[in-house]
């Protein structure tokens, strides 16, 4: 068999990329070229076409609303309909925040815009007054990958799934979709859309694998990837999963050293 | 009607009365202010420059008003997101350079609490400020309350980058309410902005106030393409995306708006050439209204080229002269943690705070300027002052630093974070070290560095602050609050 290449697509790499969301490209293409193969990224903006017979992947991240708003439109018509077409024929996508919330059914932004989603994942957003910001972690429930995901949100959108959406996880620490019924994420097919920044993937290097494998295994045979040595990344992620579940605010001690130092006191 | 509600006696004796009381109330949260930094002071729990002022405004909520009505020469606000500190120190080098006392909160505490303390230290028992003006470095999500308390004669904005945004909300957001804020500026206020920042150079268009810019000139010093931090890429009038003709780092450039016409605003301060010379500093051809000259800045990167342009112009819109801007340009004493260099165990250890992307990538590209095989200590810490989310490091090019050093030790609340960014820009495991405990990463990384080699020390905010208290410590360096406060 030849070296797999994957090929990526960048959605709107220079307007959806937020709260350092293209570390997920950077960890795809690192652990792709670990393992001897080649990655080709291929940024799509707007008017450019989607063909995708050409991408194994799609990547698109989060955004400000105005950036949110050029997009829309963009992917209204037939860019939408093509990447809809990818995901059905199994190519495996990525969605962050913003991104996540255009490949819904609609987004009511809370300044009362009403944009139109591309309707890939059964879910509606509504914007909110509040935001939820902190640390997140996510019992993941996607099929072939066990575990946890750890990562950072911050949105005002409340995402909350249809009938047909079937949620990336349930949330252990944070607000996830909405803040209510405790669902994070949407999978449909080999699409993720999730509200975790982070980056993602880095912490997360199964859920990078398991879009890796999920993409290539269209054009090449694929059991499973080689393994990596992931010592690195996982200790990261126990770090930041420690730091969600630990309770309460970090209390600091008083500085008994100043003290001594000072020598005063001791 | 009205008079009888007041009761008996002239209006003028009523407010006399309340005046007094009002100066009865200000002296007491004074009092309660000074008092509280000196016990932190005394014992030893740092540098007491926000809870005193926190203290202050509980007791006298209009406290930094008061006092700050004394000043003579009334006030001057520094705010962006990048620089507040170098600049206002600089600015706070030239007025002393002048002759004048100002009143500045130099140790980086810069929300209201930061700077009712910072004036409070400097004021007699009454709450009168011993100063001649007042110089203050502001968050810019407080500039909006600073500027209607204050009332400044000058406001200056360095920059505007993507810094803590699940603190700020997002950046166009936070750009409304800084020109908002300073559309409330009286026709007699000047305003000094940055003309290479097309976001900070829209800021200008509602006020009153007079409208000065500064900005480089020099097509020498850019870098091909704009980077990943780069935040500011549409033009704020249309939306469509900016021609940049010059680019300096980040969003900084030169630049025009195809679609409707915008263009950068010529800037009054300029640097007509600029030298680098890596971490010692630069020279710099400056072209103001009055004098050119060449001054010796010596202070590392580009990005302090705009600090030195932003307090020229300020030094000038508030009358300095010549003199007195190179005095204060040539004698200035590096500001804690900006390019601080410490002696340490035989090595020297070179403090440079990096917080958020257009920083970083700034002091990399200062550090390629060292070489290759150095030792680096790099501290990312998660705190509400770093900003709880460190996902930005994603955004710095690391990818550039990678190939530098032949020890990275990765350390703060954050260390792993830190260590899995350097692994994926390239970094190979032998010469990465993680250690959280930021006394052991400090040791790591000394012991990595032979004798009289220097350690490159690259910390988040809070982290600068924690390095410098195990220095103080460690006896390398004095207490911050002995050279911090005025």
């Amino acid at each position: 068999m030849t070296a797999p290449v994957l090929r990526i697509c960048h959605l709107y790499p220079e307007l959806m990329n937020i709260y350092g969301d293209r570390g997920n490209v950077i960890a795809l293409t690192m652990r792709c070229r670990w393992r001897g193969w080649e990655v080709q990224v291929t940024g799509l903006s707007l008017g450019d076409p989607l063909d995708p017979s050409r991408y194994d992947l799609y990547f698109m991240g989060g955004g400000q609303d105005r950036e949110q708003m050029m997009v829309c439109e963009d992917l209204a018509g037939e860019k939408g309909e093509a990447l809809r077409a990818a995901v059905e024929d199994g190519a495996a996508l990525l969605s962050i925040c913003g991104g996540y919330q255009l490949l819904g059914k609609r987004f009511l932004t809370c300044t009362g815009e009403d944009l139109p989603g591309i309707s890939l994942f059964d879910a509606e957003t509504v914007g909110g007054d509040t935001r939820f910001i902190g640390n997140v972690a996510v019992r993941c429930r996607l099929e072939g990958m066990e575990g946890t995901l750890v990562g950072f949100e911050n949105h005002s959108g409340r995402t909350r799934l249809g009938p047909a959406g079937k949620p990336l996880g349930e949330v252990i620490k944070g607000y996830g979709n909405n803040g209510e019924d405790g669902s994070e994420g949407c999978v449909y097919r080999h699409a993720i859309g999730t509200y975790l920044h982070g980056s993602l993937l880095p912490k997360n290097p199964s859920l990078a694998d398991w879009l890796i494998l999920r993409a290539l295994r269209r054009r090449y045979d694929l059991e499973q990837l080689p393994p990596l040595d992931d010592a690195l990344e996982e200790e990261a992620h126990r770090a930041a999963l420690y730091m969600v579940l630990r309770k309460g605010p970090r209390l600091r001690l008083p500085r008994w050293g100043g003290w001594r130092a000072s020598g005063r006191f001791g | 009607m009205a008079r009888k509600a007041w009761g008996n006696g002239s209006v003028k004796s009523r407010l006399n009365h309340y005046n007094r009381r009002m100066d009865a109330r200000l002296a007491a949260a004074v009092a309660a202010g000074k008092a509280i930094a000196w016990l932190s002071r005394r014992l030893g729990a740092g540098a007491g420059s926000n809870f005193p002022g926190k203290v202050i405004l509980r007791l006298y909520g209009r406290a930094p008003e008061a006092m700050a009505s004394h000043l003579p020469g009334g006030c001057v606000l520094v705010s962006g997101t990048n620089g507040k500190t170098t600049t206002s120190n600089l600015l706070a080098g030239m007025l002393r350079a002048a002759g004048m006392v100002p009143v500045h909160n130099r140790v980086g505490a810069n929300l209201m609490t930061g700077i009712t303390a910072a004036l409070a230290q400097a004021s007699s028992a009454r709450g009168i400020p011993r100063g001649d003006i007042g110089l203050f470095e502001v968050d810019e999500a407080t500039l909006p309350a600073a500027v209607e308390r204050l009332r400044p004669r000058l406001v200056i904005v360095t920059n505007l980058f993507r810094d803590q945004l699940d603190r700020y909300g997002e950046l166009e957001s936070l750009a409304r309410r800084m020109g908002s804020a300073l559309a409330g500026l009286g026709s007699r206020a000047h305003v000094l902005l940055n003309a290479d920042d097309p976001l900070v150079a829209s800021l200008g268009k509602d006020t009153d106030a007079s409208v000065h810019y500064f900005g480089m000139d020099s097509a020498e010093e850019t870098e091909g393409g704009l980077r990943h931090a780069a935040d500011s890429k549409h033009c704020r009038e249309c939306g469509s995306p900016l021609d940049f003709e010059t680019h300096y780092f980040g969003h900084m450039g030169i630049y025009s708006c195809p679609t409707c016409g915008l263009s950068r605003p010529a800037p009054d301060f300029a640097a007509s050439r600029v030298e680098l010379a890596g971490t010692s500093g630069s020279r710099v051809s400056v072209v103001t209204p009055t004098w050119k000259g060449e001054l010796r800045l010596p202070l590392p990167g580009l990005y302090n080229v705009h600090n030195l342009l932003a307090a020229l112009g300020g030094a000038q819109l508030l009358g300095l002269g010549e003199e007195a801007v190179r005095r204060g340009v040539e004698g200035y004493t590096t500001a804690f943690g900006r390019g601080e260099r410490i002696p340490v165990d035989g090595r020297t250890l070179f403090l440079v705070l990096s917080k958020n992307p257009t920083g970083f990538n700034e002091v990399i590209r200062t550090l390629r300027g060292e070489g290759e095989g150095m030792v680096v200590l790099a501290a990312l810490n998660d705190r509400i002052a770093d900003g709880r989310d460190v996902s930005w490091i994603w955004d710095v090019d690391f990818e550039e630093l990678a190939p530098l050093p032949r020890r990275l030790v990765a350390t703060g609340t954050r260390a792993w974070d830190m260590a899995v960014r350097m692994k994926y820009a390239g970094l190979d495991g032998t010469r990465l070290e993680v250690r959280g405990d930021l006394r052991d990463a400090l040791r790591a990384a000394l012991d990595a560095a032979g004798e009289g080699e220097t350690v490159f020390a690259l910390t988040t905010y809070t982290a600068t602050l924690e390095l410098r208290r195990l220095l103080t410590r460690m006896g390398a360096v004095q207490g911050l609050w002995k050279e911090g406060l005025p």
